[in-house]
């Protein structure tokens, strides 16, 4: 281990103290900031394992939306508790992932995210034309005798994080990461070489749409309303793209950087520009653009490049 | 009993104006091979010019357009100058999320500067009829119909006779091979895009009077231009075309035949993507780029 990755280490181990501690302070405000942060940092860290294997997502509310009519129908419907309602939303958005991947073959780049964005949208309106099952464009509240209070939703925020970041640190540690790299750079070639291009493609996005999925039932749980309008947002997509790019696309820390700052931006913009409406979204727009142009490594690659005297570790998977 | 013709027409003169939609994305998508995310926010961006232009000067949309058309092709040329070539040779990822971002952009300077709220441009043919025995045809629709008629027709002329016309569709083709035949490249890209564009603000001059204009218009007229292209085959013009009436009577039929159609209509341009994309990945009449 460099200083690097042990200073990296440590850093993640306190953020995560740290994540855990928050809800537990009593402070709403912080508690909710923390909160986004967790769930955002969960659909980045999907986003970018399937941006990895060079799957460029443009349809994370699927995902998303999913898990929170799972979850809030399992609870309203079978009076499912928070907990236990999580899983069958994580398998959902496994087997969303798993028929996304099959359905999509061998298609890369703009024909899978057309793909994804094309899923998103109809799941958006099967959800509004089924007003039998899903509340249609009336939406439906989550049913209050289940709540189980809000420190429990604010800590399970935190877990499914640091879960998510540990599932993104064992994959770059294993062959996994190389396999996927490869497929991201030349999946015909990757194939040659003895990869299995659908088998690494099913499994990484079951991985990233179960935690996509977990993210989106989390948060269903701490709104407590449902609606098509609401579950399969478009801003969760581009929040979910914005957080990895941000940080530093194709890293372990890219997400979890990002998802901090984009969170920062937000409250910056709020703070700023008050209620006007949709400056928070031109401003995403823009950063999106600037660093797409000018600094496509993200906030981790600055990082990376200044000589800090504890320079962050290339992590196995970006080198 | 359900009137078959008037199936038909409706489905005609919207086919028509699908058409013209996303004929520009295709030509841009052909040329460059980048899926313009943005082209649906130019849509959006004609449709308030022709508004404004009716509601302050009383200027009517159909007279508007051709200056609409010069001014979208001038921000369509100083886009792709000023941000968008810079990204040509990025990763795709890059493209993707660069007119991701653009479209973001234009979105929301549009909520900031006119709100969120609904507005139409009602010009007198907007609501008038005419029938003809059991049939309802609304003028302006007919009218966007033939003006998009007219507009593709001279897109499709020019890329075939034209001098430029014929550069552009060689760098299509093979942009290697056009180097050689002494064509600049990167003119050629800034033509197609900003005639993309040009396109897209046209398309929204129309739509101006039959739809609703707000800030997020443009995200699912893109979604539809998307599945059109698609539909057709990324890259050609005709199939362009032809998809764009396959989808018009597609969700016309929906509309007509299934109970609550006018809700699933939305949905059938998603399931068009994913049953193309299973079936037949190039399209009607497109080139695989598929791998």
């Amino acid at each position: 281990m460099t200083r690097g990755s042990v200073a990296a280490t440590c850093a993640g181990i306190a953020a995560g103290i740290v994540a855990l501690a928050i809800p537990l302070l009593g402070m709403p405000l912080l508690a909710d900031i923390d909160f986004r942060i967790c769930a955002l940092l969960m659909v980045a860290v999907s986003w970018n394992l399937m941006a990895g294997a060079g799957l460029v997502s443009l349809g994370h509310s699927a995902f998303w939306g999913l898990g929170a009519y799972v979850a809030i129908l399992a609870a309203n419907d079978f009076a499912v508790p928070f907990a236990a309602s999580l899983l069958p939303a994580m398998l959902a958005g496994a087997l969303l992932g798993a028929a996304l991947a099959l359905i999509t073959g061998r298609m890369r780049g703009i024909y899978f995210a057309i793909s994804t964005l094309a899923a998103s949208e109809g799941l958006r309106v099967l959800a509004t034309m089924l007003p039998d099952i899903t509340g249609g464009g009336n939406g439906l509240y989550l049913d209050s005798k289940l709540f189980p209070g809000k420190t429990a939703i604010g800590l399970a925020a935190p877990c499914g994080a640091i879960l998510a970041a540990l599932i993104a640190w064992a994959i770059s540690r294993s062959r996994y990461a190389f396999a996927l790299r490869a497929m991201r750079n030349n999946e015909l070639a990757s194939q040659m070489l003895g990869v299995a291009p659908i088998r690494f493609r099913v499994g990484i996005m079951m991985i990233a749409g179960a935690i996509a999925t977990l993210a989106g039932a989390i948060n269903a749980w701490h709104g407590g309303y449902l609606d098509p309008g609401v579950g399969f947002d478009l801003k969760t997509t581009i929040d979910a793209q914005i957080a990895p790019i941000l940080g530093g696309v194709y890293t372990l820390p890219g997400p979890i950087i990002g998802a901090i700052a984009t969170i920062g931006f937000e409250e910056l913009t709020r703070a700023l520009f008050g209620g006007m409406v949709g400056i928070s979204l031109l401003v995403f727009g823009i950063v999106l653009v600037v660093v797409v142009l000018c600094m496509p490594q993200g906030i981790f690659g600055l990082l990376r490049g200044l000589r800090l005297p504890w320079r962050p570790a290339t992590p196995r998977a970006a080198r | 009993m359900i009137n078959f013709a008037q199936l038909l027409i409706d489905a005609l003169l919207m086919g028509g104006l699908y058409a013209l939609m996303s004929v520009g994305l295709s030509l841009g998508f052909g040329v460059m091979r980048i899926i313009n995310f943005a082209h649906g926010e130019f849509v959006m961006l004609g449709a308030y010019g022709a508004f404004w232009g009716l509601t302050l000067w009383h200027i009517d949309p159909l007279i508007a357009m051709p200056l609409l058309i010069v001014l979208g092709f001038l921000a369509g040329w100083l886009l792709f100058r000023g941000v968008i070539e810079w990204a040509l040779k990025a990763p795709q990822l890059n493209q993707i999320l660069l007119t991701f971002g653009i479209a973001l952009v234009l979105q929301h300077i549009a909520v900031v500067l006119w709100t969120g709220d609904v507005r139409s441009a009602s010009p007198g043919y907007a609501v008038s009829t005419t029938i003809i025995g059991d049939l309802f045809i609304v003028h302006g629709r007919l009218i966007g119909f033939l003006v998009a008629g007219v507009l593709i027709a001279a897109l499709m002329t020019w890329l075939r006779y034209s001098e430029t016309g014929r550069a552009l569709r060689a760098v299509a083709q093979n942009r290697d091979a056009a180097i050689l035949m002494g064509i600049d490249p990167g003119r050629i890209y800034a033509l197609s895009f900003a005639t993309s564009t040009a396109l897209g603000v046209a398309s929204g001059a129309i739509v101006s009077f039959l739809i609703n204009i707000t800030p997020f218009m443009g995200f699912p007229i893109l979604l539809k231009a998307v599945a059109i292209v698609i539909l057709g085959g990324l890259g050609s013009v005709a199939g362009t075309v032809i998809g764009a009436f396959v989808l018009a009577i597609a969700e016309t039929m929906v509309a007509y035949y299934v109970p609550d159609g006018a809700g699933w209509t939305e949905g059938v341009a998603f399931a068009l993507i994913v049953a193309i994309l299973l079936i037949r990945p190039r399209g009607i009449a497109g080139q695989s780029l598929a791998t």
